[in-house]
């Protein structure tokens, strides 16, 4: 179906880029940007520190207390927080149309004047480790980090430590570490997106005013990062006591990052094999809908961020009496879908499916704000916005064929967590 | 106010807020139209006004298994004949999923405008025409329960199933949404069958459209499909019982290894009591963001991985619930002591003019977020059909506005009492060998 190109304006100055839209929807306004500085340009043992830094980005500044600064944020019904991720720092807001240029100053005291007062970073040290003895016994996060672990050299970014190693580093995280990472971030890779009940123009004048207060920063845009593991099958099973349901990983390491012009057809691949919907991915479609065997799988890319090479992955739940079942299933009914799955009929019905769903996506401010932010994030023109569904109509079975040789499916590895039935 | 749109046979009820109400005069289907052009989308939503609150012992959980079962296919639409709902759907992009709640089922669709005709003539075929196989109810049992068993994964999940148990004896919100196990497992498909004839009726349902559609295009095909069915042949089975006087505080523990956790729950009266908007605001002065009092409490103090405070909505008498997820050296008997401590402070002082200003303006943004997109809308217009009056979705905001300090401390004195409470506590037990 063919769309009207959205209204959508943008302003580039400097090394920001700034984008706003106004929407139909009344009395909202979406924000979500990032800058340069994230996880992987630091030193493992001090990849806790983003982390925990960024939870204490509001807990005062050089100009307010903790106090004064989250009252002003709840007097105006207004929301904000911050991530870290791999390259980036991001941040999100949402508030009403009048308190827009009030949150984006707020947003730019937290980046650039958080003084981390140490009775604060005591207690956040507090909670990172509380919060990471609860992980310990979370069967998808342990199943999900296993595989990692399974597939990626230690050296890769997406090689994520054990639990009680994060630990180690959180307790020794220090407020001096959190001002050194403080200063990583600036004006560097700015991407701002701004969706709502909003004066385009008006609105990113506010925001390069506000966001030009930034100091330049010390990160710098990152460099690819390739992961030298070479496939091979292998296993790791993960025992947490007193579970119901085993979290269950099958995946393997795949050559390219989102910049790789082939990434557009393994997404539908990938999307065709173990997209969510109940009639369109072909895992849904037996393991659960034909066989019972689950509430949800579902087969994705991961690990693409920051231009690291990623992983071809498949998440599901089984039950522990059938755990062993499922998967040998898992893995026929892969075998299957590669010799009959990619038929032209249904690309065509994942064609229309993930253009529709495009469509739909984009009518909520958040997903709105969230799309404009993907193409700031991965460099790509803002066209991109309207070309999308054009990229998606062009991909044949004959790509199809040959984005499924990217994935070694002979080599894919097993990782699980939860309480196994010692009796099978 | 604009002219409402008519056709034959569709009654216009009333308009309030942009919303405009309908009545299918053949078998009383109720319709609410959300017009909003400045989307390319449009949704529709079929509310039935059954769910767990419907159910009894032997069937506990049949409403959700039923919502599963329905999505396998009608005479119509199904696997065998290649024109399956969700094929049909999914194929158009469109977001397609149903929800299963104490009071409701609801089934959605949220797809490009020009296909909105495809779902409701989906949404009507099922409403009636639902096949019932015993092999569809044997592969879906199995999914629901791998469902159950995600939940119960989870400490917090299983010890609010407790404490929900134990505060209601006599009325169905004793169990779970899901069901016991032993149910999902052991429910005849002649049961399910039976439910369904009970409750998917016209005259039980309320189906909604919002986005950009054309009104009488639409009321024209809700007429055409929906309007095939009859009224039910029977009164729609009513809830009756009421939960006898709780006599004193109840207390539950579950044990499994994992996060600890202490919930606290009180009883409160229903959604469209007048009590509930001051009940709203002291949810939101309790746990709303980084100032309100649980946060202060545990979390600043690190005291708490997580905390929070729900005043849930329902047809019936329902829980005013806290919870709080121990950090390690937290005990038990201390959070619990600290989260009384929060509540009859309130009680006894009362609330700030800050505090009430903020959760006004929080009011605010929260009425605003329920129309940011199609979906937003019609789940949170669902919600308010199910608790028994739409027009909620409206006026809520100014019953909200309208409440002052006195009202908030004064629930806070009404409801939060010892002997209407119920306290569960999850504890991180020695592991069972198994």
């Amino acid at each position: 179906m063919a769309r009207e190109p959205m209204n959508i304006t943008e302003h580039e100055k400097g090394p920001m880029r700034l984008f706003a839209v106004r929407t139909g929807a009344k009395d909202v306004v979406t924000i979500e940007g990032s800058v340069f500085g994230g996880l992987y340009m630091l030193p493992r043992a001090k990849q806790m520190v983003p982390r925990m830094a960024t939870n204490l980005f509001d807990a005062g500044t050089q100009n307010k207390t903790k106090e004064q600064l989250r009252s002003s944020l709840a007097t105006k019904g207004a929301s904000m927080y911050f991530s870290p991720g791999g390259d980036r720092t991001h941040f999100y807001a949402s508030c009403l149309p009048e308190d827009t240029d009030f949150i984006l100053k707020l947003i730019v005291e937290c980046l650039s004047e958080a003084t981390f007062p140490p009775a604060e970073v005591t207690n956040q040290k507090k909670r990172t480790l509380a919060g990471l003895e609860e992980l310990k016994s979370d069967t998808g996060t342990q199943a999900s980090q296993a595989l990692s672990r399974l597939i990626y050299e230690k050296e890769h970014v997406n090689y994520p430590d054990e639990t009680s190693v994060d630990m180690e580093h959180a307790a020794q995280t220090t407020r001096k570490d959190m001002l050194k990472f403080q200063s990583m971030l600036g004006q560097g890779g700015l991407v701002l997106a701004i969706a709502g009940d909003i004066e385009p123009d008006k609105i990113l004048k506010q925001a390069e005013k506000a966001f030009s207060k930034l100091p330049k920063g010390t990160a710098a845009e990152t460099v690819k990062r390739v992961n030298a593991k070479k496939p091979s099958v292998s296993e790791a099973l993960v025992h947490i006591p007193d579970k119901a349901t085993i979290d269950t990983y099958i995946g393997v390491h795949v050559p390219i990052t989102y910049e790789s012009e082939d990434y557009t057809a393994l997404k539908v691949f990938v999307s065709m094999l173990g997209g969510n919907g109940l009639s369109t991915g072909h895992l849904m479609r037996t393991i659960r809908e034909r066989d019972g065997l689950t509430y949800g799988i579902a087969a994705g890319l991961r690990g693409l961020g920051g231009k690291a090479d990623g992983a071809f992955g498949i998440h599901a739940t089984f039950s522990p009496a059938t755990f062993n079942q499922a998967v040998a299933k898992v893995r026929e009914e892969i075998s299957i879908f590669l010799k009959t799955g990619m038929t032209e009929e249904a690309l065509q019905i994942k064609k229309d499916e993930l253009i529709g769903r495009y469509y739909v996506g984009l009518s909520t401010t958040r997903g709105l704000a969230g799309m404009l932010h993907m193409i700031g994030d991965e460099g790509k023109p803002l066209a991109y916005i309207d070309e999308y569904p054009s990229l998606i109509h062009a991909v044949t079975v004959a790509d199809l064929k040959r984005v499924a040789m990217l994935i070694p499916f002979d080599k894919l590895s097993l990782a699980a967590a939860g309480t196994f039935d010692i009796k099978k | 106010m604009a002219k409402a749109t008519t056709v034959p046979g569709i009654r216009r009820v009333k308009t309030l807020g942009g919303i405009t109400e309908y009545t299918l005069e053949k078998n009383g289907l109720r319709i609410l139209l959300v017009p909003d052009t400045s989307v390319p989308v449009a949704g529709c939503m079929v509310t039935y006004n059954v769910g767990s609150r419907n159910e009894a012992v032997g069937y506990t959980g049949s409403a959700h298994l039923l919502e599963h079962l329905v999505f396998k296919g009608t005479g119509k639409f199904n696997t065998q004949m290649g024109t399956s709902m969700d094929k049909l759907l999914e194929s158009k992009g469109a977001l397609v999923n149903a929800t299963t709640s104490f009071d409701r089922t609801n089934y959605y669709e949220v797809l490009a405008s020009d296909q909105l005709p495809l779902a409701i003539e989906i949404e009507a075929d099922r409403m009636r025409t639902a096949r019932f196989l015993e092999s569809d109810r044997a592969s879906e049992m199995a999914v629901v329960r791998n469902e159950y068993e995600m939940y119960e994964n989870d400490p917090a999940s299983a010890l609010d199933k407790e404490v929900w148990g134990a505060a209601f004896m006599a009325h169905p919100y004793h169990h779970p949404i899901i069901g016991w196990k032993s149910d999902i497992e052991g429910v005849a498909i002649e049961r399910l069958k039976q439910f369904y004839d009970d409750f998917y009726w016209p005259n039980n349902a309320t189906v909604t459209i919002a986005g950009s559609f054309v009104e009488k295009e639409v009321l024209f095909l809700i007429e055409k499909y929906f309007g095939v069915h009859s009224a039910s042949p029977h009164t729609i089975p009513s809830v009756y019982t009421v939960e006898p006087k709780q006599e004193g505080q109840r207390r539950v523990q579950t044990q499994r290894a994992g996060n600890q956790v202490v919930t606290v729950s009180h009883k409160i009266p229903n959604a469209l009591h007048e009590d509930i908007p001051a009940l709203l605001m002291l949810s939101s002065v309790l746990y709303e963001d980084k100032t309100s009092r649980l946060y202060k409490a545990f979390i600043d103090s690190a005291l708490a991985t997580d905390v929070g405070a729900y005043c849930n909505q329902l047809h019936d008498q329902s829980l005013f619930q806290a919870s709080v997820t121990l950090a390690p050296g937290t005990t038990h008997a201390k959070a619990e002591q600290l989260l009384l401590k929060e509540y009859a402070r309130i009680a006894s002082d009362g609330i700030t003019a800050a505090e009430l200003a903020s959760a006004k303006r929080g009011a605010r943004v929260y009425a605003s977020r329920r129309k940011d997109g199609v979906y937003a809308f019609l789940s949170a217009l669902n919600e308010e059909i199910a608790m028994g009056d739409w027009t909620r979705f409206i006026t809520l905001h100014e019953a909200l506005d309208a409440v002052t300090r006195k009202d908030v401390q004064r629930v806070a004195q009404k409801y939060f009492v010892h002997e209407q409470s119920t306290v569960g506590w999850s504890v991180n037990a020695p592991v069972k060998k198994r």
